[in-house]
């Protein structure tokens, strides 16, 4: 309305937050960051109750990941060692003498694919394993002991445990293979177990997410009609709607993420300083690895993904059934 | 066109409106004048017959070009339906901010059309603020702030004193001039004669054409 006639327009500061436009990843941030007014109401009360929950669920979230990100790292380490040692225990019998029992495992184990080498521990090496918890002079020299071997395998083409087992056992009873690996391997299959825990918490934690985000988007919709249907007869697209709605959503799930992340973080580094041994499943919870901390930024970044997406789809949806 | 099960509120209507001119819509309360405007810019759907706006068949007209149909037609509510959460200013703008304009192409502008109605001190309020004199020029101004092809104006000097009547009937005989079509709803005759353009009478359903 260039051409009504005019009066000096006031000169009343900004009127509306009018920034310089920013470029690139600046300007993302400041998106992120700084919320700008929009045409929508916003949701007021509802805003900040839903920032509590989406924190709780990212919370939540951090934990579960960060539960996984240790659980698959001790795992990993676990296989690593799996390359270490086998040891074989010789029981006394009364068939054979030890030495016969040990050289007749050693051959075996001469023949057998995979395996590096093999040591029989001498009285020397048993009273050096023995004398931490015996105490120095009181692994006599006639304490029955059991005698020990120990074997390295290849770990890149270990040896068919189960055979070998067999074979010791036929040239010298009361020899036993003992793997270790039994028991890693269930130790494995449980932390497996929990790595999948981890990762199923985080995709309910998602889906919950989503539910509270459509909940919410459609209740803002509902209770805000007036305004659509205003903004509609001014000739309002959906999209320019759904864009108002859903920078709102971007703010909450990226504060309700932030909160979430730090708590979380108070949380590992609560653990971290109690320094215990504490193991959950297993795993020692010492804290979180250090390297793994920054995965945890993941988190917000996420919950504002989710929620913006959500709001968005949510909108477009509701409004296509409106005129 | 009839509301739901009701009565047929609009049965014998038919006109055209040229562009650029300029009519009222006359008629006592009730009468349908209303819901004349709602058909015309497409917040209800006629029940039967043929509405053409800018050439398009309203009733056909896919949901998706309605925005663009829209854009072209200034409304002033009865109601006013100001956004209560934005300022004056925001409220005014608001067309313009639909259409994807930068605020610094408009500031100006909506700053010296505020004045003009003389919201030049309220343009900070929010509307439940306002009186409702000044709540009914923020909404021309809205109506008018990105100069539609068409005006619709309903009983838009209900609530402001004949001198405030007067001012608004010269911003949009003025807009008129500019190239805007005009339909004013109202029962102020005072107005009608003032301006002397062509008058559709409804009543009982039909409408007449006079002058
Ligand atoms: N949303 C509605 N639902 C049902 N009936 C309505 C609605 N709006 C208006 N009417 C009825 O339609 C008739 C015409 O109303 P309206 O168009 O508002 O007349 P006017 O604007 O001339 O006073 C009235 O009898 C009114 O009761
Ligand atoms: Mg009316």
């Amino acid at each position: 309305m260039a051409n009504t006639p005019a009066k000096p327009a006031s000169d009343d500061p900004a009127v509306l937050g009018e920034e310089p436009p920013r470029k690139g990843y600046a300007a993302m941030l400041s998106a992120l960051l700084v919320e700008t007014r929009s045409v929508m109401p916003s949701a007021g009360a509802t805003g900040l109750s839903l920032v509590l929950v989406i924190a709780a669920m990212c919370f939540l979230a951090s934990l579960a990941l960060g539960a996984a990100l240790s659980v698959s790292h001790v795992t990993s380490d676990w296989t690593r060692d799996l390359s270490g040692a086998l040891t074989i225990e010789v029981k006394p019998t009364n068939a054979m003498t030890p030495d016969e029992q040990i050289r007749a495992v050693l051959y075996v184990l001469s023949r057998s694919e995979g395996v590096v080498s093999a040591k029989a521990l001498g009285h020397e090496d048993m009273k050096a394993l023995l004398e931490p918890w015996l105490g120095t002079g009181n692994v006599t020299d006639d304490l029955p002991l059991p005698h020990l071997i120990d074997v390295r395998i290849d770990a890149t083409s270990p040896p068919d445990l189960e055979a070998l087992a067999q074979a010791i056992v036929a040239v010298a009873p009361g020899a036993q293979l003992d793997t270790h690996r039994q028991w890693q391997d269930q130790l494995m299959s449980a932390a497996r177990a929990a790595e999948w825990l981890a990762y199923a918490v985080l995709i309910v934690v998602a889906a919950t997410m989503v539910a509270i985000v459509t909940f919410a988007t459609r209740a803002g919709l509902s209770a805000n009609r007036e305004v659509v249907e205003v903004l509609h007869l001014t000739g309002a697209r959906d999209r320019f709607i759904a864009a108002e709605v859903q920078r709102h959503f971007l703010h909450l799930g990226f504060r309700g993420g932030m909160i979430g992340l730090f708590l979380s973080l108070t949380a590992f580094l609560a653990l971290a300083l109690q320094g215990s041994n504490t193991t959950m499943f297993m795993v020692p919870m010492s804290g979180l690895r250090l390297e793994y901390y920054p995965a945890l930024l993941f988190v917000p970044l996420a919950a504002a993904l989710v929620s913006v997406l959500t709001a968005r789809i949510t909108v477009m949806r509701t409004l296509h059934r409106l005129l | 066109m009839r509301y739901g099960m009701g009565p047929e509120v609009l049965r014998d209507v038919s006109f055209h409106l040229a562009p650029g001119s300029f009519h009222f819509l006359t008629g006592p309360s009730g009468a349908g004048k209303t819901s004349l405007l709602k058909l015309m810019f497409m917040a209800q759907r006629p029940s039967r017959g043929l509405i053409t706006m800018f050439g398009r068949d309203i009733a056909t007209l896919p949901r998706a070009e309605l925005p663009d149909l829209r854009r072209r037609v200034g409304v002033v509510f009865q109601e006013f339906r100001l956004l209560d959460h934005l300022t004056t200013y925001e409220n005014v703008a608001l067309p313009l901010r639909i259409q994807g304009r930068p605020e610094a192409s408009y500031r100006d502008d909506v700053r010296e059309l505020l004045a003009w109605v003389g919201l030049g001190e309220r343009m900070q309020a929010r509307p439940p603020t306002l009186s409702g004199g000044e709540k009914q020029r923020a909404a021309i101004a809205r109506a008018v702030v990105a100069q539609p092809d068409l005006l619709l104006a309903d009983e838009p000097t209900g609530n402001v004193d004949p001198e405030m009547g007067k001012r608004l009937l010269r911003l949009f005989m003025e807009l008129n001039r500019l190239g805007t079509s005009i339909l004013i709803a109202t029962h102020d005759h005072a107005l009608v004669e003032e301006a002397g353009a062509t008058e559709l009478m409804l009543k009982g359903g039909r409408l007449t054409i006079r002058g």
